[in-house]
């Protein structure tokens, strides 16, 4: 039997006799040996400990607690109540939803800033006919194969290309 | 108390108005009469609650003494215990029995408290300081030669004492309900609220945390 399982057989066992197989190996192990033997130690100050006496209720103890009861020591105030009626997790559990609730009712409508995608940074072809036939201008000679920029490309262009 | 035990089968009377009638009463007379108590001390009527104290407060004043282990504050944490059990007496439904209830708010109220007491103590360490270690080593030893039996269980005790003191709270709760409070693991279940196996495993790690702690500082492992 292993030593490990034995400890754990003498904790789990505490007032317990011991098994054979338990004892056997104790005999041929002083390591373990001296475990149960601390352990043992250990039980008779629980034992001692348990054995203390325990303190009497002094005289007038109840008297004494009802008058601070009747001076207003059981007076709580609103909030007391209601988390004592209402049960505290359920209200920690409604204070964070209603955070979270006020926090996405803050947060902007339009959604956070993004940088612009590629196709909005280029036009399509549909877009660069209706430009050319609004301007008059061609965009053939440009190196591109189906897509021209958008921003810089119809300023320069045009203004390259003004008669 | 006699007096007013006395005065209570006298004047208490049950819905209905029946008396309970005149003389010691008996076991199910007993139940019914706290739950008559109960009952009026939940609509905040004090002196009924009052014979709910006299009843029940040397349980838990034991339950004070043992797990929070301060005989000097063991009555001023039981008062406010029966404060609490005041406060809450409404939300208590008579579906358990009011001892499990009454011992369920002391045991959480010890427990709370000495979470309190752990967090404002500055020594966090858990290991015992060299000197204590040699002392204590030396008065188990010394003990042990002698083995005059008393002698040594007031080492044990002392040395035990100290260990759940330094312990934490929930490892003290679970050992003073067993090993000091002799419960069964099904009445600290329901005490505490859990289910068997989860008891079972606290009272291991407990167990094995102190077997390590005593071996430590005992032995200067």
């Amino acid at each position: 039997m292993r030593c490990q399982k034995v400890r754990k057989m003498l904790l789990e066992g505490w007032s317990q006799d011991l098994e054979e197989s338990t004892g056997t190996h104790l005999s041929g192990c002083p390591e373990c040996r001296l475990y149960a033997h601390d352990l043992g130690r250990l039980r008779s100050g629980f034992l001692a400990l348990a054995h203390e006496p325990v303190p009497e209720p002094s005289w007038g103890f109840a008297e004494r607690l009802l008058r601070r009861l009747e001076e207003g020591a059981d007076t709580q105030t609103f909030v007391e109540e209601f988390f004592e009626r209402v049960g505290r997790r359920v209200v920690y559990v409604a204070g964070t939803l209603a955070l979270l609730l006020l926090l996405v009712l803050a947060l902007p409508s339009s959604g956070p800033l993004r940088s612009p995608t590629a196709a909005e940074l280029y036009w399509s072809q549909s877009d660069v006919a209706s430009m050319e036939n609004d301007t008059g201008l061609s965009f053939e000679s440009l190196d591109s194969s189906d897509a021209v920029q958008a921003p810089a490309a119809p300023e320069e262009s045009g203004s390259g290309n003004k008669p | 108390m006699g007096c007013n035990l006395c005065r209570l089968f006298l004047v208490i009377a049950d819905e209905e108005g029946e008396p309970y009638g005149i003389g010691m009463p008996g076991p199910a007379d007993q139940a019914s009469e706290e739950v008559q108590w109960i009952k009026a001390a939940q609509r905040g009527e004090r002196e009924p609650f009052g014979f709910l104290i006299e009843r029940y407060q040397r349980r838990v004043l034991s339950h004070v003494a043992r797990l929070v282990r301060r005989r000097d504050d063991a009555e001023d944490i039981a008062q406010e215990v029966f404060i609490k059990v005041f406060r809450a007496l409404r939300t208590f439904n008579f579906q358990s029995s009011f001892a499990a209830w009454l011992s369920r708010v002391t045991v959480n109220h010890c427990y709370d408290y000495l979470r309190r007491e752990r967090a404002s103590r500055i020594d966090f360490d858990w290991q015992a300081p060299e000197g204590e270690q040699e002392e204590f080593d030396t008065r188990v030893e010394k003990a042990e030669e002698r083995s005059p039996d008393p002698e040594k269980q007031a080492v044990l005790r002392d040395l035990v004492s100290k260990l759940l003191d330094r312990a934490p709270a929930e490892d003290r709760i679970v050992l003073g309900l067993k090993e000091l409070e002799g419960m069964s693991v099904e009445e600290i279940a329901e005490i505490l609220d859990l289910n068997l196996s989860t008891v079972k495993v606290r009272l291991h790690r407990a167990r094995k945390r102190m077997l390590e702690d005593f071996r430590s500082l005992a032995r200067g492992k």
